[in-house]
């Protein structure tokens, strides 16, 4: 049967769909007629919630496709839905709920419902056993708040959220608690919620939920690391090459298209200018943004003695509460005798435990807090019961401390690990010599005397600090590099345009004219400092060393006791001047380059080996400790790995025959060398002549042979 | 090449600054500070720096130190009118967080001797460590003023979580002379804690605590 106007709208939705959105107001009659079929349909289901309806399904997406076309019809759609789901949140078949929720994120993403409430029914979803739905609405709820941090954050709503969020966190349901903890770290993690306020949150409820899982997964907050630096390399590597673009279209036949690509190139590029000028986004580890650190670090030790569980759960709480510690500087004179009952060879994870423990040390901590823990290390690492590798694991850690608390190592055990220097064991005389190395360095006068090394300027420089003192400069480190010239410097600030030439003359007429102690004593120390500047001061130069090679056989006769005072107080006028110009003029960047290369040079004169690397990082890491050198002899695969990298480059190896053409076939003597031998044994053999012997057998015989047949 | 800041820069915004102070003035001294905003520098990635410079002239006269010592320090203090506490003063506060944070408010540094500084954190808890006031070293040998002078006149750069810092150099009560020197010397010894020095100065403004701010880069 043929329908009036073949009018088969109310059957086909996807049309009417189509149609309404073209043009809301003609069809909105059809719309109605369909909404009440909707809400009917909705009573019948009501009656029989846990039943699939595939009509019902249809036209709710349906309707909340239309939605905003008819926002006063509508008004009451979303909120029958969420009923819907509320009060039969468990008892709805999963495609059905599917469905609800589906429409009810339609809606959400027209704006159509508050966030606020829609958030608070999908927190209730999830206690419905689905994990595809809980999947689903944490993606949606990320994305959700990232879409509404899109272009401008709004403080207001993001806070009524956030109170949410952490009202979640304590919710007796765990699911919804672990993905509450879930959903504000990955915002975090997104740069969307990086206030401190979640942070703490996270430290503060999280942290110490009754729920393993949240507990777990807000540890490893603090514990995670940002992933993102390899994402910004390739950012930079895709940059806009605006100048090569530039270029091609100047050269490259002129299109319509290519104009349009050329500007496109141009709008990224300036994007990209603007991306860089704006103040980056700094996703901190959370740990820097807790604001109580010592109250936590205080209770979660107080957990973590109480606890039960499992012993990575436990490593956690230790992790965390190390590197509390020892980025905010703080004082849980607790940690250190437990963590001492962990370290035993045989400990499980016993690295990690010695990485805890260096962690956590730090120069506030008193000496004789930590001493306990190196004289366990000593005890149960270092000795010589143990296989080598345990003692320059132990020896590490020791390193590790070390390098945080200098002052908790004692003289004689200091030594008595010294001595380990010479041990057969490769792996732990490199501990031992980096140990030794390292206190050359911090605390030399523990060291004996034969350890000491010879040390370089900048370690002479350098002072002991005592327990609690601080390092105060006076001046710009190693600005006395600019003292040489730091008479020109000062007429130069009067009057920037004087040249370099003009400063020499200065000097030079100085020298000339006094021929006092203290400049050529200084040109005597400047000497080799000099050798890199330019050719020009060559001569003046000559007369300075010519007067220094005199001063020399004065100061030959001088007692050696007079001339250290004297150095000593030249150090001192030294430093005076130094602190002098750094109070009068403002270094350029130039007077830096200077400064550091004379920094650099103090550390390495007189020294013999390179210098102890100085950088401190925050936190421990694990290589630095299990690090034990040993060279392995190679196995066979890293042997032809080294083959076949050196066959790369080189011409084919042996011998080559001197044919033109490469590709043409051999001859047949050719061949025959790699035939096999018995096919050519016959021919072989022909061409062996008879020797003279078996020819005359050969002949004896065949004459005695016609001799008988006569 | 000329410096970053010439001279002329320098001494504009510091008599343009005190002048401005002398206009209107307030019923305190004011503190004049260099705010610092830098650039090119990831707080994550980079190493975050500090660094503490003694200048020549003291920025805050009125800033308020302790001596926690012992017999002979207290005895000194005493004799030069320092507010003073011994051990068994500091036994007293029992541990008690209230009480050393009261501490801790009521006073701007602290000075401790030799024997005693081991054994504050045990004395006193995290408190003065969680203020950041942690005492710092008083040896028999250093002369007691002479090194609260040098408490006093002492600074710390410290780069935390942001790409600005800004510490005191000055008050208003100093000459223009004076104020320019601080200037410079904490200008020198900040740049020189930078990775790449100038490259990593986005800004340099001096200002005091009420006035406009005056920008020297």
């Amino acid at each position: 049967m043929v329908r009036p106007n073949n009018n088969q709208l109310p059957e086909n939705l996807p049309q009417l769909q189509n149609l309404i959105k073209r043009d809301p107001e003609s069809y909105s009659d059809e719309f109605h007629i369909q909404y009440q079929h909707f809400l009917s349909l909705l009573e019948v289901f009501a009656l029989n919630p846990s039943e699939e309806n595939k009509s019902l399904d249809d036209i709710v997406m349906f309707v909340a496709q239309v939605a905003q076309c008819y926002p006063a019809v509508c008004e009451e759609f979303p909120k029958r839905l969420s009923d819907l789901l509320k009060n039969y949140a468990t008892v709805l078949d999963p495609a059905m709920r599917n469905c609800f929720v589906k429409a009810l994120i339609l809606l959400r993403n027209k704006n159509l419902v508050p966030a606020l409430d829609i958030l608070e029914l999908f927190f209730q979803l999830l206690r419905c056993p689905d994990k595809n739905l809980r999947t689903f609405l944490q993606t949606h709820i990320v994305t959700d708040i990232k879409n509404m941090n899109a272009k401008h954050k709004d403080m207001k709503l993001n806070s009524s959220l956030q109170a949410f969020m952490y009202s979640m966190l304590k919710d007796a349901n765990p699911k919804a608690a672990k993905m509450s903890a879930d959903i504000m770290i990955e915002l975090y993690k997104k740069n969307i919620w990086n206030d401190s306020k979640t942070v703490n949150v996270i430290a503060t409820v999280g942290c110490f939920s009754k729920v393993t899982k949240v507990l777990v997964t807000s540890l490893k907050f603090f514990l995670g690391h940002d992933e993102e630096d390899e994402e910004e390399d390739t950012d930079s590597e895709n940059e806009v090459d605006l100048k090569g673009a530039l270029m091609a279209n100047r050269v490259n036949k002129k299109t319509k298209k290519r104009t349009k690509q050329l500007a496109q190139i141009k709008k990224q590029a300036v994007k990209a200018q603007k991306k860089k000028k704006n103040a980056p986004a700094f996703n901190f580890s959370g740990i820097h943004l807790v604001h109580n650190p010592q109250g936590m670090a205080e209770g979660l030790f107080k957990q973590l003695q109480a606890t039960n569980e499992r012993f990575e759960v436990k490593l956690m709480h230790l992790d965390v509460i190390s590197r509390l510690i020892g980025i905010h500087d703080l004082f849980l004179f607790g940690f250190y005798p437990y963590i001492t009952r962990f370290l035993q060879p045989h400990q499980r994870q016993v690295t990690r435990v010695l990485q805890f423990a260096a962690q956590a040390s730090h120069e506030l901590v008193p000496g004789d807090i930590i001493e306990p823990i190196l004289k366990t290390i000593a005890n149960n690492f270092i000795t010589e019961r143990n296989s080598s590798d345990v003692m320059a694991i132990g020896l590490n850690a020791t390193r590790e401390i070390c390098m945080r608390c200098p002052l908790a190592m004692g003289e004689d055990l200091l030594q008595d690990l010294a001595m380990y220097k010479t041990y057969k064991e490769k792996s732990v005389m490199m501990a031992a010599r980096s140990l030794i190395t390292l206190y050359r360095e911090q605390l030399p006068a523990l060291l004996h005397k034969k350890d000491r090394g010879r040390q370089t300027e900048a370690q002479a420089e350098r002072k002991v600090r005592a327990y609690g003192e601080r390092e105060v400069h006076d001046t710009v480190l190693g600005a006395e590099a600019l003292l040489k010239d730091s008479k020109t410097i000062d007429i130069e600030s009067e009057d920037d345009t004087d040249s370099n030439d003009g400063e020499w003359v200065n000097v030079a007429h100085s020298d000339g004219e006094g021929g006092g102690d203290d400049d050529d004593e200084e040109e005597d120390e400047d000497e080799d400092d000099d050798e890199d500047e330019d050719e020009e001061n060559s001569d003046d130069e000559e007369d300075g060393e010519g007067d220094n090679s005199d001063e020399g056989v004065e100061s030959g006769e001088e007692s050696a006791k007079a001339k250290k005072e004297k150095k000593d107080m030249k150090i001192l006028n030294q430093k005076e001047a130094a602190q002098e110009l750094a109070l009068t003029r403002i270094f350029t960047d130039e007077d830096f380059k200077r400064i550091n290369a004379a920094n650099l040079k103090k550390t390495v004169t007189s020294a013999r080996k390179r210098p102890l690397e100085q950088d401190r990082a925050e936190f421990v890491k694990l290589n630095s400790i299990e690090m034990i050198y040993k060279k392995r002899k190679h196995d066979k695969e890293s042997r032809l790995e080294t083959v076949q990298a050196g066959r790369q480059d080189r011409e084919r190896f042996g011998w080559k025959d001197g044919r033109v053409n490469e590709h043409c076939s051999k001859t047949n003597r050719e061949k025959r060398k790699t035939k096999n031998f018995g096919m050519l044994r016959h021919k072989a053999r022909s061409k062996v002549k008879k020797s003279f012997k078996d020819k005359q057998q050969a002949l004896r015989k065949h004459l005695l042979h016609q001799k008988k047949m006569k | 090449m000329a410096s970053k800041v010439s001279r002329d820069t320098l001494y504009e915004g510091v008599n343009g600054l005190l002048d401005a102070s002398a206009k209107k003035k307030r019923g305190f001294l004011e503190t004049v500070e260099l705010q610092i905003g830098l650039k090119n520098y990831d707080p994550q990635k980079d190493k975050r720096f500090s660094g503490t410079v003694k200048l020549k002239h003291i920025p805050r006269p009125k800033m308020k130190v302790c001596i926690l010592g012992d017999q002979q320090h207290c005895d000194e203090a005493k004799a030069n009118n320092v507010d003073f506490m011994d051990a068994e003063a500091l036994k007293k506060l029992n541990k008690n967080k209230k009480l050393v944070k009261k501490l801790a408010k009521s006073y701007d540094a602290f000075l401790a001797s030799e024997s005693l500084i081991k054994q504050i954190p045990r004395l006193l808890g995290p408190g003065l460590n969680k203020a950041g006031k942690f005492p710092a070293l008083l040896s028999h040998q250093e002369s007691m003023i002479g090194k609260i002078e040098e408490v006093k006149s002492t600074i710390k750069f410290q780069m935390k979580k942001v790409l600005c810092l800004s510490v005191a150099v000055g008050h208003v009560g100093m000459k223009s002379d004076e104020l320019a020197q601080n200037v410079n010397l904490s200008i020198n010894f900040l740049v020189s804690l930078l990775k790449k020095n100038w490259q990593n100065v986005r800004s340099l403004h001096v200002k005091s605590s009420m006035g406009p701010p005056q920008r020297l880069y």
